[in-house]
């Protein structure tokens, strides 16, 4: 009787035990990453929906179950004294011109080192150009600080020694400007970077081919070697630009935004509002529609460029 | 077996890292020894006591009409800042646990992390810190519910005795402070530091220039114009230009209120920064840094403030905390010997009132062990424990008039230094801190750095403040 009632057992789990094994072979992938999907899911999605649901609620609390829902209040509050359009307008100001400069000035040093015919050299020059990039955003900052005062700098010191010219009051008269020339400084080693070994991988008889025909440098460069170069260009672009829109300690530490709002980036605004102002609710909105402008250009971007070739 | 070992070990380890992890920053008493020393959660005893055993103040110095023991056993959870107030009392603490048979736990973190984990305490209710460090957002703190007044505390007999405690001798701008900033009429803390608006100037450049300290502001435009003029490294003054509401109107608050003028003339619909006295003032800052100032004063900060007079390239900080007098005569100032201090100038017609700042130490309604957090409050804040911080340690905040008018502490930190400070306090008017100090504050911050950028004139600029800080408290 007992054997018989365990064959019955063996018998009823056989074919449930096999459909679970058919659905762990049909989906092996799935499960595979499944514990990726959901990490990625709770640091990524979760945050995003909980800053959607701060920026629907009164302010100021963080006392979630006894908020009060105020619809879009906080994002009118946001684009009205909260100075929202002011920082998005200083922010694209800052990305397109620090972009295109150290796009110009990492391409433009990456073929001066690309040029170089001694190894020594190159390699010399190749440290030389990325220790910018080697200094933590705080300590730019701090650093910056001091070179630029104007009593103590020896940026205004060295500029009216050696030149007939008084320097400016870097971070009250020329305060924007000198935020893009110093995230210039910083960053270009990156496009250096990435540029140079974009150029390494030009095929030398493509460039030896142009030249026999008689192209002179600069339509090789325009018509041969940037062509090549076009998926590196691209992801090298794409990703500076997002990290530019994410810019946030060297400004802080060097104008906290000021002088008045002059260099108020949203990343900025968005802190002031939140630590400052103790606004979440103001805040957050902000951190919202500034996540959805940013993720639009982006698309916008790669819609216009194209991936071909990029990761294929 | 082995196996059944093993799991027990990595388990008994996890736990040990977890909660390690999680006391992280948590200190107990007064010896600074990490409370997952002991690893059962007992922590340490936190003795900070002499090799004798006895505490560093003697017992009697607390011989009041209240009962010190009455919570024995317990324990309190304190949320403070880096501060030095934490390093000076910290010795102190056995004192108090040997007083009251209350352990003392420290949770100390850096000013911003401290700000948040305070605001998440207090407003989800937690109630972890039993007493906390309050700034600024104190009335914003009140109206939301979240502080606890204390006067029920003080009028209970078993916990406070007023013959002791001596509350008058907390400078009346301490006090005043502690109730809300006027908003409040009940006590929302306990005043634990205060630091004080004084003048510091160059005494070699005054010598040969033949100047005489300026006690009115059209003295001090001379003599700051004299250095600017005569001086071909040195400016005539510095101060604060930065944005912030801790930033540059914390100085210019000083001169605005010595012009008669007041912040919220009518609170809330008239913010008074529109009023011919803030505009007058607003004027007499921009125009003094911007003509005898550094170029870029808009952007100087106090620690800027603090350097370039430490480095010599400067004639006087107009008005800055009293506090930056330890840096400006220690070893890191290449003029120790040649600065000076004075208390700020004031309008010939006006009245010295300089602006003064204070730490208090505040009490949740969530907190468990409040009885017990006031009990601690009043210890650190009393003459006894005041005095004796003052005279073992570099400290020179304190609220209360009795230590500086000591001998011993005026010695300590020079006769000068010690009777600017005492008579600026005596005549400090501090700011107010409405519960939006902190969002018009900073706006009101910016136009004054607009101004002094050269951006707009000083009353377009006060008039834009007026109208955003009205607007704020229209919603």
């Amino acid at each position: 009787m007992n054997t018989q009632t365990q064959t019955e057992t063996v018998n009823k789990d056989q074919p449930s035990f096999a459909r679970l094994r058919n659905l762990w072979n049909d989906y092996l992938p799935y499960w595979f990453i499944a514990p990726m999907v959901l990490v990625m899911v709770m640091i990524t999605f979760f945050p995003g929906a909980y800053d959607l649901y701060l920026s629907l609620i009164e302010e100021p609390t963080v006392n979630i179950l006894n908020a009060e829902f105020v619809g879009l209040s906080n994002y009118e509050t946001a684009f009205t004294r909260g100075g929202a359009i002011h920082s998005f307008v200083i922010t694209i100001t800052v990305v397109a011109s620090a972009l295109l400069l150290e796009s110009f000035l990492g391409f433009f040093l990456a073929a001066l080192v690309a040029g170089v015919e001694s190894s020594r050299a190159k390699s010399f020059y190749r440290v030389l150009f990325i220790v910018p990039m080697a200094v933590a955003p705080v300590s730019l900052a701090t650093i910056g600080r001091i070179m630029l005062n104007s009593e103590i700098g020896v940026i205004p010191y060295l500029i009216e020694t050696v030149t007939p010219f008084a320097a400016p009051a870097f971070l009250s008269e020329i305060p924007l400007l000198t935020v893009i020339l110093l995230d210039t400084w910083n960053w270009t080693p990156f496009m250096f970077i990435i540029f140079y070994a974009g150029l390494s991988s030009v095929p030398g008889t493509l460039i030896e081919a142009s030249r026999v025909d008689g192209a002179p440098l600069w339509r090789r460069y325009v018509h041969v070697i940037i062509p090549y170069m076009k998926p590196v260009v691209f992801v090298a672009v794409l990703i500076r630009m997002i990290d530019l829109f994410r810019t946030f300690g060297v400004v802080y530490g060097l104008t906290q935004g000021g002088p008045g709002t002059a260099t108020q980036l949203v990343s900025i605004n968005i802190y002031e509002q939140m630590f400052i102002n103790n606004s979440p609710g103001v805040a957050t909105a902000i951190a919202v529609v500034y996540l959805v402008f940013v993720i639009a250009i982006a698309n916008i971007v790669i819609a216009k460029v194209g991936f071909e070739g990029v990761w294929d | 077996m082995t196996k059944e070992i093993d799991r027990r070990t990595l388990i008994k380890t996890a736990t040990g890292v977890a909660a390690g992890t999680a006391l992280a920053g948590c200190t107990r008493g007064g010896g600074g020894e990490t409370a997952t020393d002991s690893g059962d959660g007992s922590g340490s005893d936190g003795s900070g006591s002499s090799s004798s055993g006895e505490p560093p103040i003697p017992l009697s110095e607390y011989d009041a009409d209240i009962d010190w023991a009455q919570f024995e056993g317990s324990q309190i959870n304190i949320g403070a800042v880096q501060h030095p107030w934490v390093e000076a009392i910290k010795p102190a603490i056995p004192t108090f646990e040997e007083l009251t048979g209350i352990d003392v736990v420290w949770n100390i973190l850096p000013e911003n992390q401290f700000r948040t984990k305070r605001q998440t305490d207090v407003s989800t209710g937690a109630g972890q810190f039993d007493v906390f460090f309050m700034d600024q957002v104190v009335n914003q703190y009140r109206e939301e519910g979240w502080l606890q007044a204390l006067d029920p505390y003080f009028n209970d007999s078993s916990l406070y005795d007023e013959d002791w405690y001596q509350p008058t001798d907390l400078f009346e701008a301490s006090r005043w402070q502690a109730h809300g900033g006027g908003f409040s009429e009940n006590w929302t803390g306990l005043p634990i530091t205060v630091e004080v608006q004084t003048q510091f100037y160059r005494t070699d450049l005054y010598e040969k220039h033949g100047l005489e300290v300026a006690e009115t502001l059209e003295g001090f435009v001379e003599n700051a114009q004299a250095i600017h003029e005569n001086e071909s490294d040195v400016v005539g003054t510095v101060g604060r230009g930065q944005k912030g509401y801790g930033m540059n109107i914390y100085v210019l608050n000083t001169f605005l209120r010595q012009n008669g003028a007041e912040l919220w003339s009518e609170f809330p619909s008239d913010s008074g920064l529109d009023s011919q006295g803030v505009i007058d003032a607003a004027e007499w800052y921009t125009s003094l840094l911007r003509d005898f100032g550094p170029q870029g004063a808009s952007t100087q900060s106090w620690s800027d403030v603090l350097s370039t007079m430490q480095e010599g390239r400067a004639g006087h900080i107009v008005a800055d905390a009293n506090l930056f007098w330890p840096g400006l005569t220690g070893s890191d100032s290449s003029v120790a010997d040649n600065v000076g201090i004075a208390k700020v100038p004031s309008p010939s017609d006006g009245q010295f009132s300089p602006n003064a700042y204070n730490w208090q130490i505040s009490t949740s309604k969530n907190a468990q062990n409040s009885e017990q957090g006031f009990l601690f409050m009043l210890w650190a804040t009393s003459e006894p424990t005041n005095t004796w911080m003052h005279l073992n340690n570099e400290a020179a905040f304190s609220v209360r008039q009795s230590v500086w008018e000591n001998d011993e502490f005026r010695s300590r930190v020079g006769e000068d230094f010690a009777q600017v400070t005492l008579e600026s306090l005596q005549a400090a008017a501090p700011d107010p801190f409405d519960r939006k100090y902190p969002e018009w504050g900073q706006r009101y911050s910016e136009e004054l750095q607009r101004a002094l950028a050269g951006q707009k004139s000083a009353e377009a600029a006060m008039t834009t403040a007026a109208g955003i800080s009205e607007d704020i408290y229209s919603e």
